[in-house]
């Protein structure tokens, strides 16, 4: 596999993953135990399913991958249909305080490796890759080198890395990432039939009393997850989602914990706005992953010169807030920036 | 629990224009320092006027535009700082008073203020004391005399090397000195050594972008290295021309004004070539001795230019420039 020497924009962060990422996952369901765990009677072996039956066993469990809110059986169809060569396990969780995807890795790996076995059966691919996240200096536990006989790949180093998978991996075409997650899941309902009716989630942040990752029921609320893991101080800011791209809650207890949750950080800040004006330093234009400009797409944004958006390639934006993030002026860069961008296609196309 | 609705991203960097502007006031102490060595106290009430100067002005030109006046702007101190480390020791106290309202009532406000303004005010404001005064702005006290408060017409003063070079004479200043900044000339623009540290260290903090200053004296160089005015070496001439007037304490702290800069890497690198070669061109065929301050205002109003051609006009020109975004 030919790595790309291309050098990769982006910002480096300190990562806050710990002491969540070391801890065992906890479960908070809120049935009983053992109702969440019994499905229906397994009747073969997972050695003599072909790939159908997989694909049919993750469409009744009504598994969803936790990267994109796809439904896992339509993804492997897709990837059956299109002939990929390689599935890439997405363990990458690049964003700040987020470990639900790398602890899943660590902690349950069996689980992990016969949902990948299972998964790359179904899609026909002959290659398996699991990718995690270079920048995890803070981390006290290990990343193997390699689980179960599949290569563990370390990239990025810089956010975000999360949208530059195939290239980092030097992959053009012919594969499907797939999140650990959801391979969890599709383990559990090929050995005992388990529907999904949980989710992996980080609880972190600077209110947090006690950091975890958990696995919680689909459909709890955010106030009772904040109540199991303890809130130290006030928050004055819920996140759903991950630090640098997650959306900012207003009501816990009428936010829900869906498929796609990877993360509720609850944060207490004192800074206050400040009022700056842009000063034209030009730091997010020296970070910006795509290489757009983007304190020339704001101000043509802010002065309504929409003409210029589409020379200033405007609608390449991933929308990964790495712009906003370095702002010294702190001006909503990515999120004025996000209105002109395309509205997220199907990826791996 | 009050919680409130904020954008993406939820952590922020820690960096703000009050560290940026601290950073560059930071820098320019150290060249205060020397200077009240090298000449006295007098340098330090120039500095208070001149900043004082500066920030009065730019918070009535605020008022007078309606407009907010954020305490936390150190950016009309900088200038302020900026505008008597070019002019010798023994500047009148009204030339940098009117320096420094002009750089922030002409240059600065009317183009809409921090942030916005075409023209490096600094720049703004000495070019307009040299106009306006040239035998007060181009007139040099030997380093180690001390300068009285007040009546400066009995201070004995000299041209700097600057001067000669731009007479065609034989720079007598010795090298050693001129590294040290032992030699007559602007009061901070002398001490080549300590400015060199501060364009590593700003560079290190990332608040200049350490490229523009290295392509402009690259082009400088080259200039003093292909065209000699003096009839010296080569090697001698670009030393010289590099280490005279305020061409170094330009590309430190006025050529990487973030305001007036282009944005792109390679905007930055060929802005800072084409300003070291108009600052050569002013200075072989300009009116006075350095010509830098000029050179930077032409630059200024070219510097959008510069990123409009990298974003527009240089991917017409050599295909789309983006590489590798298969997917």
């Amino acid at each position: 596999m030919a790595m790309k020497t291309q050098p990769r924009k982006g910002v480096y962060l300190q990562q806050f993953k710990e002491p969540a990422l070391s801890r065992e996952i906890r479960q908070f369901f809120n049935t009983s135990a053992s109702e969440a765990l019994v499905g229906s009677p397994v009747t073969k072996s997972p050695e003599e399913l072909t790939p159908l039956e997989v694909i049919d066993i993750a469409r009744q469990a009504g598994i969803v991958d936790e990267r994109d809110g796809r439904p896992l059986y339509k993804k492997l169809e897709k990837a059956r249909e299109r002939g990929v060569k390689t599935v890439v396990v997405d363990a990458l969780d690049d964003e700040p305080y987020v470990s639900s995807q790398l602890g899943v890795l660590l902690h349950l790996r069996e689980e992990v490796s016969a949902g990948l076995k299972a998964a790359a059966m179904a899609a026909e691919a002959a290659n398996k890759t699991i990718v995690v996240y270079k920048n995890l200096t803070d981390a006290e536990v290990r990343v193997p080198s390699s689980i179960d006989g599949v290569r563990v790949v370390r990239i990025g180093g810089k956010y975000p890395a999360e949208s530059h998978i195939g290239r980092d991996l030097g992959l053009r075409e012919g594969y499907v990432t797939l999140g650990v997650c959801s391979l969890v899941f599709l383990s559990r309902a090929i050995t005992s039939g388990q529907m999904q009716k949980s989710a992996f989630i980080t609880v972190a942040g600077n209110c947090i009393a006690n950091p975890t990752n958990l696995e919680v029921s689909l459909g709890m609320s955010l106030s009772q997850v904040l109540e199991r893991c303890g809130l130290a101080d006030n928050p004055t800011r819920v996140v759903i989602g991950g630090s640098m791209t997650g959306i900012s809650i207003m009501d816990t207890d009428k936010t829900l914990v869906s498929p796609t949750t990877r993360a509720v950080l609850a944060f207490r800040e004192d800074e206050k706005e400040r009022n700056y004006t842009c000063i034209g330093c030009g730091r997010c234009t020296a970070s910006c992953p795509v290489g757009l400009d983007p304190m020339f797409i704001y101000r043509a944004v802010k002065s309504r010169r929409f003409s210029l958006l589409v020379p200033l390639r405007a609608a390449e934006c991933v929308g990964c807030g790495t712009c906003s993030y370095v702002c010294p002026s702190k001006l909503p860069l990515s999120i004025t920036i996000g209105k002109y961008r395309k509205t997220d296609g199907e990826e791996e196309e | 629990m009050q919680l409130i609705q904020r954008n993406a991203p939820h952590i922020r960097h820690s960096d703000n224009p009050k560290t940026l502007m601290g950073d560059m006031i930071l820098t320019l102490l150290p060249l205060y320092v020397l200077a009240i060595c090298f000449y006295g106290f007098r340098v330090l009430i120039t500095m208070t006027v001149s900043v004082l100067s500066c920030w009065l002005c730019d918070m009535l030109c605020s008022l007078l535009r309606r407009r907010f006046f954020n305490f936390r702007d150190l950016s009309s101190i900088v200038t302020g700082l900026i505008i008597p480390l070019v002019m010798p020791a023994t500047v009148p106290y009204y030339v940098v008073l009117f320096a420094g309202m002009f750089a922030i009532c002409a240059v600065k406000h009317p183009f809409g203020g921090t942030g916005e303004n075409l023209f490096n005010p600094a720049a703004g404001g000495i070019a307009f004391a040299a106009v306006c005064w040239p035998a007060k702005v181009f007139a040099y006290p030997v380093p180690f005399t001390t300068i009285p408060l007040w009546d400066t017409s009995s201070v004995l003063t000299v041209t700097s090397t600057a001067h000669t070079l731009k007479m065609g004479g034989l720079p007598s200043a010795d090298l050693n000195d001129m590294v040290l900044g032992l030699v007559a000339g602007p009061v901070g623009a002398v001490s080549i050594l300590v400015l060199l540290a501060c364009l590593v260290y700003l560079s290190i903090r990332r608040t200049i972008p350490l490229v523009q200053p290295v392509c402009f004296l690259a082009a400088a160089a080259l200039m003093a290295f292909a065209f000699p005015r003096a009839d010296i070496s080569r090697a001698y001439s670009v030393l010289y021309e590099l280490m005279s007037g305020s061409l170094m304490f330009g590309a430190v702290f006025m050529l990487n004004d973030p305001v007036t800069s282009p944005k792109r890497t390679a905007a930055r690198a060929i802005y800072g070539f084409a300003a070291g070669i108009v600052t050569m061109l002013f200075r072989y065929f300009g009116a006075f001795d350095h010509g830098f301050a000029f050179a930077l205002l032409i630059m200024n109003a070219l510097a959008e230019e510069f990123d409009y051609f990298m974003v527009v006009g240089a991917p017409k020109l050599f295909g789309s420039g983006r590489k590798g975004d298969a997917a």
